[in-house]
């Protein structure tokens, strides 16, 4: 039960203006949380050139270490090196695990963008 | 959640009038039933339901001349089931915008109006008056209110910047955008009607100020090209309004007719964005609030409008006037509507100023004071210098014009149904009985 109680505790999503610090949820003190920071389009940096602005939200936080069995084994074997060494799988971490709705912009160039999968809804340690 | 109660509250104004229209009949009150909650009462009910289908089938035989109906028998059955009918919610029911069977609610509603015809043949638009304020949008605008739009700032793009920071503008915004901008085929720039689907939804679901805020931002006198530009691509031009051929407008009138929804938003459009030269606002019905629900209302139907030029403000659907042939004068009167109404106009630099039309209600209470004051101000102001105002100070035709308007627009674009004698009543809309009561010549 402790397991599935550290697992259900990937919280929801906030609206909260600005960057925000970590937000406590329940008496484990679970890290992993959504945060929002507003910006221009053109700060994305991904080669748009836009005033429009907008919010971007993220997940950011410490997952807990060994929080599923797997992830138990996992650390202990790359601990004890008795995985091949090219190998080196991740632990877990804070991660989206649903996104916001689509965002469309106009551009400088008067043309429309539409962007995909761009911003978190909620977050999870996976 | 948030996102219900911002729309609640968006939304108050529309949803007032209809949430008491569902009780009771519209008779003792002035708020209508919606027509398909009347049509359905009026089928429950034996008497009713018998009258309601004779008067369907006298205006069905009426439309294909079947002898029998025309008969003098006949003719007394379905008079009697016509004034019958007067005394049903089914008389003065309407429509809202958006609603979930809006359709079906028009077709009802355009049914039972051509069969109502006659002497007290009132035209009016399907749509609830909505009587909303624009200070209501204000008060609620975050950008807008409190501070004036400045001229050196690109208010389009600071209404653009309020959408995507709200999640039901934004979801909405890129649900229109995407099909709007998608190429479908080679020879096809996009899925025109799933576009115009698209938009409707926007401008119905979306809160009016931040709608507005995009399609009606204002742009300053001097530098055009970002933000009026910006402007006029809000609705995806190339996609929802342009088109490979310009149709004659009147062509293109008897089009959106013949579609329920667009005739809806039309007759909607007509009755509140009326011009009355006679009055300071420049709007008949003294509500900037309708006059702009109403246009926004044609967006996404194949009367979309659109800004032409860069400069000021000047709205035309896509057609023009070319091959009127004789009926030329009536065309250009059409278009003028769009491309040179003052009333619209007014709503729309009113909008974009912040201000309203002092405190003009369609529906007054019986006071005898009347603080008009800031009626002068609305008119006159153009401190900000905001689209020039070509011609704020000419009138239209002449002293009649509106009575005028309403003659010569009812002989020349009645189509051949059946009716002789229509009855133009244009009343100023200070009486509180004859609310929301406007003539549209035009439709049959």
């Amino acid at each position: 039960t402790r397991h599935r109680r550290a697992k259900k505790r990937g919280p929801p999503a906030q609206k909260r203006r600005g960057v925000v610090g970590q937000r406590a949820r329940g008496g484990r003190g679970q890290g992993c949380a959504l945060k929002q920071v507003q910006l221009n389009v053109t700060d994305l940096a991904l080669g748009y050139r836009s005033g429009e602005e907008m919010i971007f939200r993220y997940c950011a936080g410490p997952c807990r270490k060994s929080e599923t069995n797997y992830d138990k084994i996992l650390s202990n074997l790359v601990q004890g090196k008795r995985l091949p060494p090219k190998d080196r799988p991740a632990q877990t971490c804070c991660r989206p695990v649903a996104f916001d709705d689509d965002l469309s912009f106009l551009d400088d160039n008067l043309i429309y963008h539409t962007m995909r999968k761009h911003s978190a809804r909620k977050c999870a340690c996976v | 959640m948030l996102h219900h109660t911002a729309k609640a509250i968006s939304k108050f104004t529309i949803t007032m009038n209809v949430g008491l229209s569902l009780k009771g009949d519209g008779a003792s009150r002035s708020v209508p039933m919606d027509c398909v909650k009347a049509s359905e009462q009026c089928l429950r009910e034996y008497s009713c339901s018998t009258k309601y289908r004779t008067m369907r089938q006298c205006v069905a035989g009426r439309e294909s001349n079947f002898s029998a109906v025309t008969g003098p028998e006949a003719q007394g059955e379905c008079r009697s089931a016509i004034e019958a009918m007067k005394q049903s919610p089914l008389y003065r029911c309407r429509c809202r915008r958006g609603m979930k069977k809006e359709k079906n609610c028009l077709r009802i509603f355009w049914s039972i109006f051509q069969s109502l015809q006659g002497n007290d043949l009132l035209e009016y638009s399907p749509y609830e008056p909505v009587n909303s304020r624009l200070s209501d949008i204000f008060r609620l605008a975050p950008i807008i209110a409190g501070k004036p739009p400045s001229t050196k700032e690109n208010n389009c793009l600071s209404a653009a910047k309020a959408c995507n920071l709200n999640d039901t503008c934004k979801k909405y915004r890129s649900a229109y955008i995407n099909p709007c901008t998608s190429r479908v085929s080679a020879s096809e720039v996009c899925n025109k009607r799933k576009c115009h689907k698209a938009l409707r939804h926007f401008f119905d679901k979306v809160p009016t100020k931040y709608s507005y805020g995009m399609l009606f931002c204002s742009c300053p006198a001097g530098d055009q090209t970002a933000c009026a530009e910006r402007r006029r691509q809000t609705i995806v031009p190339v996609c929802s309004y342009e088109d490979k051929d310009k149709p004659n407008c009147l062509s293109l009138q008897n089009t959106c007719k013949a579609n329920y929804i667009c005739r809806s938003r039309l007759a909607d459009f007509l009755s509140n964005c009326q011009p009355e030269p006679r009055s300071i606002s420049g709007c008949l019905r003294e509500n900037y609030a309708d006059c702009l629900l109403s246009y926004s209302g044609l967006i996404g139907t194949v009367m979309t409008p659109n800004y032409v030029r860069s400069q000021g403000i000047s709205l035309s659907p896509w057609c023009d006037c070319s091959s009127s042939g004789n009926n030329k004068p009536d065309c250009d009167r059409f278009n003028q509507f769009f491309s040179d109404n003052r009333c619209l106009r007014n709503a729309i630099q009113a909008f974009g100023n912040g201000t309203d039309v002092g405190v003009w209600q369609p529906q007054p209470p019986i006071e005898p004071t009347e603080p008009g004051l800031t009626r002068t101000r609305t008119r006159d102001q153009n401190s900000n210098s905001l689209d020039t105002l070509t011609d704020m100070s000419r009138l239209d035709l002449n002293s009649d014009s509106a009575f005028n308007t309403c003659g010569m627009q009812a002989q020349k674009l009645v189509s051949n149904v059946s009716m002789d004698t229509t009855l133009c009543v244009v009343s100023f809309v200070k009486s509180k009985q004859l609310r929301g009561i406007i003539s549209l010549p035009f439709l049959t």
